[in-house]
């Protein structure tokens, strides 16, 4: 095989369409039932589309996408994740199957999308707080509404579409909150300027915008969510203002009775793969955190394997189609299967739409920058770690004894658990990086000039994704893993 | 939890001590913990955290069952005497581990939960009938359980095992914890322990000018010491190197599967009397296992990395082993350093053509590292009843791959 990609959304169907196209032999894996990633999620088994225009734009793009790469020869397998990576060869397992399958291929494009920024707060592990993303896979997926008087809070251009989104599904949105600062003429200023070349970015915002209005959900701005109340699940949600840092300023908390909080700061990039590669990462904070580095043609600095999409640092689905295309077009031409030249002319109008869209994505850092204060919201008693139900004053009292990211995690058991620290480890290395102040060995602060990438040193890198990358990095079954065929020489060793 | 506190760890270094440990391992910290209170003075210096390498990355579980390495393939009746020994030195193993939560008066996670060892074969069978009359009259309690018996005890283990031995006092307890407990015990006793400190040399005084015979050089100055310990553990023959000793050691890595937690399953914790398996569910459901399956060496600092077969392999006799281990999924690996030595015992004592220069490195350093410790203290303080045997000693021959300790299983 050619080129193997891992993940099935934008990025990774648009290059598997265009590799395809240009005659390379392409399989594709996602780990989802459907394809479409995140965004173009497609719904469920079991569910019929009647009128795909009522199920939404986002699902017929989707549609097309997984159209193309199919006409084009593209082979696509769905249920199917990638348990490790060595080199350009995947370890991959099929849901149902009894056993690994490696998959051999000249190139890896590695597409794995992002998942939201976990933001722990009093109360975020109630029931009735949701993230954006999973509520948003809880509506493309299955059509089912989450709650019935929902606050949102976050920040970004999701923080307009989300709530109108909702709207339609006859959810209440009773209000909505954007950590960053209202837009000032200014601020649009800039935005219009970029906005040459993003007219359909522009257009959704306005209308998501006007859907708001139209509905009368308010909408208010440098407030985020301080903390989820309730017995066995929401029952309220305070908020108050927060200064430029998204830092709470005292005394202006109200509280409003709600059912479903829904919280969307954001998304930060899956990178247990790339590490896995062993592929080198700078860190920015407004792309997700660590962001993996790649060159014109999304090369990574590991040999043959490539990335794209939000997995590179988040900037959503159109730019995900773009890299998507470029690192197909990069595979194609260094598997000789069109010219450099060609590659370059291909290429032209892609990368010109990539810097139209990077261009807008930088005029809108002024308001949505992330700011450091969502990482100071837990009380001692909130649980940082969900899995293995670390609360904050644990994590505090053993960094009364170390700051190294590993022992913090040996003693307290942080980030051990199912999920690995996906949820808790951008908590932990915050507290971390209090902790050990500027000078000392410290990883990097949230970017204090929006929009500016940190190289990492191995400790920085090593403290900010917490754990070492080792397969499996998706759960995987003992019976499916075991070999028997693997030699054992009998030796005991014990503690 | 009992932990040393940082400011502890990152005060001033001394200039001057009894006794210098380099490493804070299990070794190092338990060992400054003895002698501490025994009133000597010690400074532990070690390069990065505490109990960050083999005594922190090792599945934490205790074993006094003589295992197949300890047979030398010479005959039970050759083998005898020494076998004897060795149980009475696990028996005491075992007693101190028993004991060591109130010694310490920390919760280290020790669950004693009794302990499998496990055969497939006929021979193997009779290996364990074997070993367990010559525990028993060490005074080691097992049992030998077949057939019937073992089905009713075990219910998990596949049908066509062929017995097991059961030790009541085996278990496990928590290695994240042990060290550093020992470490914030032994600072209370007056030990001073630092951390962020590599060593860089050892060097021996010719003159023993005010009775130091060594001056250990390291990242933040030079301390001069009456008598070293090297504890480095896997890096222990590289500090010994510069000063003219061999140790009869080397580093290996070893793998640890990790599943997610499931309802309660297995109590005992489970070995193999001849495939590599160790096997326990852990007090949170989660089961770890592991049993010797090798790892990728990396230079320090980086950590080890996975052989996709260690995981693949090491799966397969857990499955063989507990069938229904089947659909709980691996949620992780880890792989920690092992300081090895090649007859696998522990390597301990003072160097015969380097007075005041001692050793502290055991391979099966969780199960024999807390009670290791307090016999070196005792013979480092003249108080010694028993004394560290001398097939320890770190100056005997190496013995290499395939030397005559090892035995091939059935």
């Amino acid at each position: 095989m050619d080129l193997f990609v891992v993940g099935g959304g934008p990025a990774g169907l648009s290059a598997a369409g265009e590799a395809a196209r240009h005659g390379l032999r392409v399989v594709l894996v996602d780990e989802r039932v459907t394809l479409g990633g995140q965004i173009y999620r497609q719904p469920g088994p079991g569910f019929v589309v009647r009128d795909a225009r009522r199920v939404g734009r986002d699902y017929q793009r989707g549609v097309a996408l997984v159209d193309a790469a199919l006409r084009a020869g593209a082979e696509l397998r769905c249920r199917t994740s990638v348990l490790s990576l060595r080199g350009t060869t995947a370890a991959c397992l099929t849901e149902g199957r009894g056993h690994v399958t490696l998959i051999r291929a000249r190139r890896v494009l590695v597409a794995p999308g992002a998942s939201d920024r976990p933001v722990p707060f009093p109360g975020w592990t109630l029931p009735g707080v949701v993230t954006a993303g999973g509520a948003q896979a809880l509506v493309k997926a299955s059509r089912v509404a989450p709650g019935s008087r929902l606050v949102f809070a976050g920040s970004g251009p999701l923080a307009l579409a989300f709530p109108a989104q909702l709207r339609h599904l006859g959810v209440h949105v009773v209000l909505a909150l954007e950590a960053g600062p209202m837009p000032r003429v200014r601020h649009l200023a800039r935005i219009l300027a970029a906005g040459w070349g993003n007219a359909a970015l522009l257009r959704d915002a306005l209308s998501y915008r006007a859907q708001l209005v139209e509905a009368r959900v308010p909408l208010r701005y440098a407030r985020a969510v301080v903390r989820a109340e309730g017995e066995d699940r929401v029952e309220a949600v305070v908020h108050a203002a927060v200064d430029a840092d998204w830092r709470v300023i005292p005394g202006t908390e109200e509280r409003l009775d709600a059912d479903t909080l829904c919280v969307g700061y954001g998304f930060v990039p899956s990178t247990e793969l790339l590490r896995l590669a062993g592929c080198r990462f700078t860190y920015d904070e407004d792309l997700g955190g660590l962001v993996v580095e790649v060159d014109a043609w999304q090369r990574t600095s590991a040999e043959g394997v490539s990335a794209a999409g939000d997995g590179t640092g988040v900037r959503g689905a159109p730019a995900a189609l773009g890299q998507g295309r470029l690192a197909a077009l990069g595979a194609a031409a260094d598997l000789g299967a069109i010219t450099q030249a060609r590659a370059d002319e291909l290429a032209r109008p892609v990368r010109r739409r990539l810097a139209a869209k990077e261009r807008f994505r930088r005029a809108l850092l002024p308001l949505y920058a992330v700011g450091a204060g969502i990482y100071e919201l837990a009380s001692p008693e909130t649980v940082v770690c969900r899995c293995e139900e670390v609360t904050l004053a644990r994590l505090e009292e053993v960094m009364e004894a170390t700051l190294d990211v590993d022992a913090v995690k040996s003693y307290t058991r942080a980030g051990m658990g199912l999920c690995q620290g996906r949820n808790c480890q951008r908590q932990v290395s915050a507290l971390l990086t209090r902790r050990r102040g500027p000078s000392t060995y410290a990883a990097p602060s949230l970017s204090v000039t929006a929009g500016s990438a940190v190289a990492l040193s191995e400790e920085q890198l090593a403290t900010l994704a917490g754990t070492t990358p080792r397969p499996p990095v998706r759960p995987a079954p003992i019976g499916v893993l075991a070999d028997d065929s693997v030699p054992d020489q009998g030796l005991f060793v014990g503690g | 939890m009992l932990l040393p506190r940082r400011q502890d760890l990152a005060g001033d270094v001394p200039t001057d001590s009894d006794v210098v440990i380099v490493g804070g391992g299990l070794a190092g910290c338990a060992l400054a913990y003895f002698l501490a209170v025994a009133g000597v003075e010690v400074v532990l210096l070690e390069r990065a955290e505490l109990n960050r390498e083999a005594s922190g990355t090792n599945a934490g579980s205790f074993h006094f069952q003589i295992a197949i390495h300890q047979l030398t393939g010479a005959g039970w009746d050759a083998d005898r005497a020494r076998l004897l020994d060795d149980v009475r030195f696990l028996s005491r193993a075992a007693s101190m581990w028993m004991d060591l939560e109130r010694e310490l008066r920390a919760d280290l996670g020790v669950h004693v939960t009794g302990g499998l060892m496990v055969a497939e074969t006929p021979e193997q069978l009779d290996i364990l009938v074997q070993k367990q009359r010559v525990e028993r009259e060490g005074g080691l309690e097992t049992e030998v359980l077949t057939g019937a018996g073992l089905r009713t005890f075990a219910p998990y283990l596949a049908e066509d095992l062929v017995g097991a031995t059961y030790c009541p006092s085996e278990g496990y307890a928590n290695p994240l914890v042990t060290a550093p407990a020992f470490a914030a015990r032994a600072i209370e006793a007056g030990a001073a322990v630092r951390t962020h400190v590599p060593v860089w040399e050892v060097e021996r005084l010719e003159d023993h000018s005010g009775g130091s015979r060594f001056v250990v050089r390291h990242a933040r100055g030079a301390l001069r010491a009456r008598r070293v310990v090297n504890a480095a553990g896997a890096w222990a023959p590289d500090l010994a190197r510069a000063n003219g000793l061999k140790l009869p050691l080397h580093a290996e890595g070893l793998h640890v599967n990790v599943t997610e937690p499931r309802a309660r399953l297995l109590h005992p914790v489970v070995q193999h009397i001849g495939r590599r398996l160790t096997l326990k569910q852990s007090a949170n459901g989660t089961f770890i296992i592991g049993g010797g399956w090798p790892a990728r060496a990396e230079p320090w600092p980086a950590r080890y990395s996975i052989r996709w077969t260690s995981m693949t392999g090491n799966a397969a006799v857990a499955r063989r082993v507990v069938p229904a281990l089947a659909d709980v999924r691996v949620i992780h690996t880890w792989a920690g350093v092992w300081a090895g030595s090649e007859d696998l015992l522990p390597v301990v004592g003072e160097s015969a053509r380097l007075p005041g220069y001692f050793t502290f490195v055991v391979p099966t350093g969780f199960t024999l590292g807390p009670l290791m410790a307090s016999l070196l203290a005792e013979q480092m303080t003249l108080s010694a009843t028993t004394r560290v045997p001398l097939e320890y000693s770190p100056d005997r021959a190496p013995v290499f791959a395939g030397g005559a300790r090892r035995a091939v299983p059935g």
